[in-house]
């Protein structure tokens, strides 16, 4: 009981923390507008959620595997159901972000016959290396994130399996 | 937290119970690799069994017996048995990820994420396709 009670409170912590920072970086822009100094530059972005560059990471993957089909259709019954997993780890991303997912003429498959398309043995690469970004996500998300970032790593460590 | 280790520590039990029936099913090199994953199981267990005791929590004695979901009667069945294991120790594993942090939780990802790989490959062995779920541990 104890222990859950110190999880609650740092996940309360670094919700805090992440306000603070966003809160900061706005002040800064003001001030720094103010001064007349950065005129031309744009507005910055908003902080980007931690869990963006996992988003990214599955729609860039999914893209991979489509290029990797395209170029060889006989791969496709293998590869399908995983870019479709990582289709569906992006979307379940989206939704907890609160971000939109690019429309799907946004999608790769018209230009991918221009190239070779990765081979497998690049995709399995491509998933180690994605998996361990997933682990490193899961390990500082606040708990509620924790089980879905933990999903997304152990699928992509199983992603890796089926590429031997 | 001791809620969610103890559902863990039974889904390892129940692994360990299971792949005792499933290797006699099995041909020569699966049954290698069933030893092997029973024998990770029980390092899984011991390590549960540890850490419950570290925080004070009585494990009980493990149950005397485990229902199986269907008979184990040859090679298919026994098959679809250490995949049906291996998905349940994956779901118990996954619920420890939200009360835990740090290396605790990177240590339950490790557990949940070995199960999933080994449901992965008993399914290439049974040739059920796919050969992934997309959210390994996820109920239903």
């Amino acid at each position: 009981m104890v222990l859950t009670g110190a999880v609650v409170m740092r996940a309360g912590g670094h919700t805090r923390r992440r306000v603070l920072s966003v809160a900061g970086t706005a002040v800064g822009a003001a001030t720094l507008t103010g001064c007349g100094l950065f005129d031309d530059e744009p507005e910055p972005a908003p902080e980007p959620d931690p869990l963006q560059p996992l988003l990214d990471e599955a729609l860039a993957l999914a893209a991979a595997y489509d290029r990797a089909i395209a170029a060889q259709p006989d791969l496709g019954v293998r590869l399908t159901s995983l870019a479709e997993d990582h289709r569906a780890h992006a979307a379940e991303l989206a939704r907890l972000i609160g971000t939109a997912l690019p429309s799907a003429s946004a999608a790769p498959s018209s230009s991918a016959s221009a190239t070779d398309g990765d081979t497998t043995a690049d995709l399995r690469k491509a998933e180690q290396a994605a998996q361990k970004t997933a682990v490193a996500a899961c390990r500082t998300a606040p708990r509620e994130r924790a089980a879905l970032v933990g999903s997304i790593a152990a699928c992509r460590a199983t992603h890796a399996e089926a590429l031997r | 937290m001791i809620e969610e280790l103890t559902g863990a520590l039974a889904a390892e039990e129940a692994a360990i119970y299971a792949y005792g029936l499933i290797g006699v099913h099995l041909a020569s090199a699966e049954q290698d690799r069933a030893r092997t994953a029973e024998q990770q199981h029980r390092v899984r267990r011991d390590e549960l069994v540890d850490r419950l005791d570290e925080l004070r929590a009585s494990t009980g004695p493990a149950p005397a017996g485990y229902r199986l979901p269907f008979e184990v009667t040859d090679r298919a069945t026994a098959l679809k048995l250490a995949v049906h294991v291996e998905d349940g120790v994956a779901q118990a594993w996954r619920v420890v990820l939200p009360v835990t942090e740090g290396t605790e939780r990177v240590d339950a990802l490790s557990a949940l994420t070995e199960s999933a790989v080994r449901a992965t490959r008993w399914r290439r062995l049974a040739e059920v396709t796919p050969l992934t779920l997309p959210f390994p541990g996820r109920p239903g």
